[in-house]
């Protein structure tokens, strides 16, 4: 046994033993179950509910609703496991990470009730809604908004690129209350289940292989009982903010599994491919790029790790630049691989045999969402180094 | 009363890693991470139906084998379900053969108490395959080995083995030991709260002398078979690839004629 700094100061055994079993269940399944999933237009369910019934879907959620009692850092754990066998599951990241969070941080007894069961053991499925067209990198532009009617709120508004929306139970919408008109952002968050009268959704055809997809939502007078707020009207960015670094840390999460994914394809590849005296992996045109690819994606797990940490800790503002930082490191690395992992593969690397070719856009997400490289630049550019603000 | 389910493991080298001799010519632990013998997972599993399906069941897993047997071994299948341990270290244990280690196992079986024994079909390292027989005829009850399926009611054991020419079906009395193979269903991963579980599940550690096994018996020394020397297997020479252009089927069928397979 080897008693590395990762294993003395970083993972304990249990959170080792997670990984190994998580990682044991996504080979049980394995990339083409997943790629399979993709061509015939399914959703990868019965991996989603294996992984619920073991409890990783739920770790991160409270025990008393049946979640595991663990945190964000056990989450995160799960879909990179899961992402380094080439099976991310892309709903890990908004239905028990954000949502879960929210819900259990600010929701009602009755909304914990309701919901935490069934986000913990993958039976439910919450989406999560801010993006606007004319709000997506700017959200305090967001104009969907919620008026009283007698006990009611009356919702209306469009939201754009809302990942699973057609499988999910419910969405949990970011909107705004009507007499939020000072200006300044004034969140608000409801629960709006899938069958409510006036919530419609349509897929947006993306160039994606991934089996969940993204929707246009058109809120049209949504009626909702009082119980669809999400605990207090006036909470609503400091749950805002409660979802931020869950959703962060998850997708430098899924960058990391899939780069990881994409390298152990690749460096596999470079072993064994000979086409002049010595295998590929040999050169170092080839060796180079993978040893790089190896360095960042493990810097950036070590971010993603301290994030999560900081997080798990109840330092959320601590956590907020560690994990803005990580998101954009994994992002990077996790692209950087994907393409490397493509380039050593020759020609293979873009046959469907080999499945890397459709990781190229894939891998490209987490550059863009849930905030965009640029973003985080601003972010660190103004909240860290004090730089002037350019907006 | 409730049944007594006892399940023999082996903590073995990764078969995946890069196995070899230590000088003494035994396994060599330290070059390769060890972990509970997959073929292990298997009775685990069985064990873990069994008493499932039972009433009021108990499930303790021994294993006899080096300090890193519990944590890296035993705690596989308490996370996967089992109940307590026993782990039996002693450095005289070093080099044991099965004759030794099948001594030491039912010892500790008796000492645990037991109505049911549970093993693998063999190790991934030794692959004797034996110990399971060894074990009943050490304890004095029936064995019925080699099971892809296993049930207990009413005080018996039944099973299914399936051979090459015809399927057994077979019966034994509690109590008793069984192996069972790796058609005998896939072994569960362990699930989060089990995983946190089993770092709370007592294990209990044994010495020869808590046994009262003599020293002499066991290791090295006791082995009834001595390993002269080892070699390393040559490695593999680079295969030969067929492009088919046309006249692949061909090629392959003279390459295996060539070679005598056809
Ligand atoms: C696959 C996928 C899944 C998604 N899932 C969800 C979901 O489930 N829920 C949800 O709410 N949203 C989701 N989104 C939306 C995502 O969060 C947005 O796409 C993202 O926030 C960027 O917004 P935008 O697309 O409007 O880009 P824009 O805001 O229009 O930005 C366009 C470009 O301009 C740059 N830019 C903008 N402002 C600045 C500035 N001040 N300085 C420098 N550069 C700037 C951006 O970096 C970007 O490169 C998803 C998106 C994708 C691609």
């Amino acid at each position: 046994m080897s008693f590395t700094f990762d294993h003395v100061s970083l993972e304990s055994e249990e959170r080792r033993e997670l990984r190994a079993s998580v990682a044991a269940l996504g080979r049980s399944f394995g990339r083409r179950y997943f790629t399979d999933c993709v061509r015939e237009g399914r959703q990868t369910d019965e991996l989603w509910h294996k992984a619920g019934a073991l409890g990783f879907l739920g770790v991160n959620l409270p025990q008393e609703y049946g979640g595991g009692g663990a945190g964000l850092y056990e989450l995160a754990v799960v879909l990179e496991e899961l992402g380094a066998t080439g099976c991310p599951l892309l709903l890990m990241v908004v239905s028990p990470a954000i949502c879960g969070t929210v819900l259990a941080r600010f929701g009602t007894e009755e909304q914990k009730q309701r919901w935490l069961p069934g986000l913990a053991d993958g039976s439910a499925r919450m989406a999560f809604g801010i993006t606007e067209p004319d709000a997506g990198s700017n959200s305090h532009r967001i104009t969907t908004t919620a008026r009283r009617d007698g006990g009611d709120w009356l919702l209306s508004g469009r939201k754009v690129f809302i990942s699973g929306v057609d499988i999910a139970d419910a969405t949990l919408i970011v909107g705004r209350t009507e007499d939020a008109r000072t200006g300044k952002l004034k969140p608000c968050l409801f629960v709006v289940e899938r069958g409510t009268p006036g919530f419609e959704f349509r897929q947006i055809a993306m160039d994606l292989s991934a089996p969940e997809k993204q929707f246009q939502v058109f809120l049209d007078d949504v009626r909702l009982p009082a119980g669809a707020l999400v605990g207090d009207e006036d909470a609503g960015l400091l749950q805002l903010f409660a979802g931020l670094n869950p959703e962060r840390v998850m997708t430098a999460a899924f960058s990391l599994g899939m780069g990881r994914y994409a390298l152990e394809v690749a460096v596999e590849y470079a072993r064994t491919r000979q086409v002049w005296r010595e295998p590929i992996g040999a050169h170092q045109a080839i060796a180079h790029p993978l040893a790089k690819c190896r360095i960042e994606l493990e810097l950036a797990a070590l971010m993603a790790r301290k994030a999560a940490v900081l997080y798990d800790a109840g330092d959320d503002m601590g956590a907020g630049e560690a994990a803005n930082m990580a998101k954009y490191a994994a992002a990077e690395a996790g692209a950087a691989a994907v393409d490397t992992a493509v380039h050593t593969l020759g020609g293979n690397g873009l046959t469907e045999e080999y499945g890397l070719a459709s990781l190229l856009t894939a891998s490209r997400v987490g550059r863009i969402a849930p905030v965009s490289r640029e973003m985080i630049l601003n972010f660190v550019s103004h909240h860290t180094l004090g730089l002037p603000k350019s907006y | 009363m409730s049944l007594r389910i006892v399940v023999c493991v082996k903590y073995v080298p990764d078969a995946t890693g890069d196995r070899h001799f230590a000088e003494d010519l035994t396994t060599d632990r330290d070059a390769v991470d060890g972990l509970l013998s997959e073929l292990d997972e298997y009775a685990v599993e069985q064990a873990l139906q069994i008493s499932e399906a039972s009433d009021d069941a108990e499930i303790t897993v021994v294993t006899v084998g080096p300090e890193e047997a519990n944590k890296d071994g035993l705690r596989k299948a308490l996370s996967m379900g089992a109940d307590k341990g026993v782990h039996v270290v002693d450095d005289a244990l070093h080099g044991s053969d099965v004759m030794g280690t099948s001594l030491v196992l039912a010892k500790a079986v008796e000492h645990v108490g037991y109505d049911l024994v549970v093993c693998g079909m063999a190790s991934t390292d030794g692959t004797m395959g034996v110990l399971p027989a060894l074990l009943a005829e050490r304890l004095g009850v029936p064995q019925v080995t080699l099971l892809s399926e296993v049930a207990v009611a009413d005080g018996q054991v039944t099973g299914r083995r399936d051979g090459d020419t015809a399927t057994e079906r077979l019966a034994a009395s509690l109590p008793a030991v069984v192996s069972v193979t790796d058609q005998s269903g896939e072994a569960r991963y362990p699930s989060f709260k089990g995983i946190m579980a089993a770092k709370k599940k007592p294990v209990e550690e044994l010495q020869l002398s808590d046994l009262g096994i003599e020293a002499d018996l066991v290791g090295l020394g006791g082995a009834w078979t001595a390993v002269d020397s080892a070699d390393a297997r040559p490695a593999r020479t680079a295969g030969t690839i067929v492009k088919d252009e046309g006249e692949g089927g061909k090629q392959l069928a003279a390459f295996l004629a060539e070679r005598k397979f056809i």
